[in-house]
């Protein structure tokens, strides 16, 4: 069947290919561009499907600034005079704050790279990856795949880790938190005492190793983990599970890549964006790190299809949360954070 | 006269560079402090407020953490005193050759920064570390016994990382005494203990007084032990700042915050000085 999807796609690949045209013909030589993202897989994906083409054609060094999100939105706004990176990966906890503060440039929805991504997900910057919020769990101390309300089971009270916070995991458990007392996350008074009915964190965790070290040691539990960096990791861990949840669904997080603005490359900061919002490099995030693609024009393998989050359908089925308000209350949650749900 | 100008002239650029990045900054983070964010926004709003400083006195969790700080660095001080004093004493009267050696083992925390040491204790006292599985598999116990994330676990790791800064003025301050002056006390019938609380202690107070001030300071700042072996869960004064300033992006109330702690290390340097200059013997 040649449908209008299929037409659709066909453009699209066509326009992203008239664009590789155009990035030819001009050269950039003798300049760098600067992003910053994180560092392992991301950035070797990054540098040999996003970078290593922009080089050939133009002639710029790329060149990447690895760490965390939260440094990296510092840097931004401590340099927001005098701007040093030209494009940053953000999560969609950051990036509706960034084009708020007007440091990084509004998705242009002419563009063809805006047309490419499913709709309704460039929130602030251009939606990059698709992942969910899910449950990974330890396969000894919790016999099935469990639904959020588990985590909940008196048997596992103090048995569950959780991000540091603020975070994309630390506002999804809260609003998971808060659907499971029949309201949102907009009631954080619902949200947090039900938060810390878990008891106090078995671990605060900054990696996944940590977490799934003490899940095969019987330490933890359960922890509210997102869904690409797990599946990529439990190759390693035969012991620990993932479960998408479905009563509520796992929580939809996005990772953006936004344009600083007034960058000293604009073009070549745009041109980025566009190799990374690739199918190609979109098809490789999903096939080697479960990052599900962005891009309609994807098509993946049976085996990525089935632990990537893909179409719109399964978009669809995802709790969505009100980011740009959770952002907002950023500092007061954080404080109550540390004081009911740490300090107990 | 000639002289002290031409001196005065030739420090003055030193003088002014050190104005300009170090004293600098420190101004900006008190003019920081005093700024706000407007809402929704982490851009600065630089209209003067107390806002600030209000929320850290008037807010029970970070009185508590403040408290909890002090704590921290007081009991850190009083057991690195209590080991370096005759781990400094076997150093200068006992070790001989092997002095140089034993420095160096015991300067090793403070010359490989804080992380690894720190990441080394969380092998040694986490959940799957060194002693957790000892005591497995000896099987006296069979949940590990919590020392991350908990008071204990932190101090342990601060005494590990200070514990230089009290033996090596301990050392620099025994090496002055008298060789003859413990077996002199002896001869006149002072017991072991009396020569110490009457004769090595008072003399040695200088260099215990410049120990403890540094090991308290350096505790009171303390941020990489405190963050990895606290596991989030033991507030301090300086995470509580990173986490304001690195993670909520609040950089007014993380200045507020640093403020505070400068503050109290100024008192305790005044207080220092108060001290030295009352002890016995002290340069007026």
């Amino acid at each position: 069947m040649f449908g209008t999807g299929h037409f659709i796609r066909a453009s699209l690949a066509a326009g992203a290919v008239l664009a590789a045209g155009a990035v030819a013909a001009q050269d950039f030589s003798g300049q760098t561009l600067v992003v910053g993202t994180w560092g392992g897989d991301i950035e070797r994906l990054l540098k040999e499907h996003a970078a290593a083409p922009l080089e050939a054609a133009t002639g710029a060094k790329v060149e990447f600034l690895l760490g965390g999100s939260g440094d990296r939105m510092s840097k931004i706004y401590a340099e927001r005079q005098n701007p040093t990176m030209d494009a940053t990966f953000q999560n969609i906890y950051e990036a509706p704050q960034l084009l708020a503060d007007g440091l990084v440039v509004p998705p242009d929805p002419g563009s063809d790279m805006y047309k490419s991504v499913w709709e309704g997900m460039n929130e602030g910057c251009y939606a990059m990856s698709l992942v969910g919020l899910g449950i990974a769990y330890s396969k000894d101390l919790v016999s099935e795949p469990p639904e959020w309300a588990d985590m909940w089971n008196p048997d596992y009270k103090g048995m569950i880790g959780m991000a540091p916070y603020p975070s994309s995991e630390g506002g999804g458990l809260l609003g998971v938190a808060a659907r499971l007392e029949g309201t949102d996350e907009h009631d954080a008074d619902a949200a947090f005492a039900k938060v810390a009915e878990l008891g106090a964190p078995a671990l605060v965790y900054t990696s996944l190793e940590e977490v799934f070290a003490l899940m095969e040691a019987g330490e933890v539990a359960m922890a509210p983990m997102i869904s690409g960096y797990v599946l990529a990791g439990l190759k390693e861990f035969p012991g620990i599970g993932f479960s998408f949840p479905t009563d509520p669904g796992p929580v939809l997080i996005r990772d953006m890549v936004c344009q600083v603005a007034d960058s000293p490359n604009p073009e070549l900061a745009e041109m980025f964006i566009g190799y990374a919002l690739s199918a190609e490099t979109q098809k490789a995030y999903a096939e080697e790190i479960y990052f599900g693609p962005t891009n309609s024009t994807v098509e993946l393998s049976d085996a990525a299809a089935a632990d990537t989050i893909n179409s719109p359908d399964e978009v669809a089925s995802l709790l969505q949360l009100d980011w740009s308000w959770l952002i907002e209350q950023r500092s007061d949650w954080t404080e109550r954070w540390n004081k009911e749900i740490l300090a107990q | 006269m000639l002289a002290a100008k031409s001196a005065r002239g030739l420090v003055a650029p030193a003088v002014l560079l050190t104005a300009g990045v170090f004293l600098a900054p420190f101004l900006l983070l008190l003019a920081m402090s005093l700024w706000s964010q407007p809402p929704g926004s982490l851009m600065l709003d630089v209209t003067p407020t107390g806002e600030h400083y209000r929320r850290i006195t008037t807010d029970s969790y970070y009185m508590t953490g403040l408290a909890r700080t002090i704590w921290l660095s007081l009991a850190t001080t009083a057991i690195c005193a209590a080991l370096a004093l005759p781990l400094a004493w076997w150093i200068v009267r006992r070790a001989g050759r092997f002095r140089g050696l034993v420095l160096a083992v015991v300067l090793i925390p403070m010359v490989c920064g804080a992380l690894l040491p720190t990441l080394g204790i969380v092998n040694l006292i986490g959940p799957l570390g060194v002693l957790n599985g000892t005591l497995k598999s000896l099987g006296l116990i069979d949940r590990s016994w919590k020392l991350l994330g908990t008071q204990a676990g932190i101090l342990i790791g601060l005494v590990h990382a200070f514990l230089p800064l009290m033996v090596l003025p301990l050392v620099a301050a025994m090496d002055r005494l008298p060789r003859d002056a413990e077996g002199a006390a002896m001869s006149l019938g002072a017991r072991r203990r009396a020569v110490w609380t009457r004769i090595i202690l008072p003399l040695c107070a200088p260099g215990l007084l410049a120990g403890s001030a540094l090991v308290f300071c350096a505790t009171l700042t303390a941020f990489v032990t405190p963050l990895i072996l606290g596991q989030g869960k033991i507030p301090t004064f300086a995470t509580m700042a990173y986490q304001q300033a690195s993670l909520v992006l609040d950089w007014p109330f993380a200045s507020a915050l640093a403020v505070v702690m400068l503050a109290i290390l100024a008192a305790i340097g005044a207080l220092g000085w108060a001290i030295r200059q009352a002890l016995p013997g002290a340069a007026r």
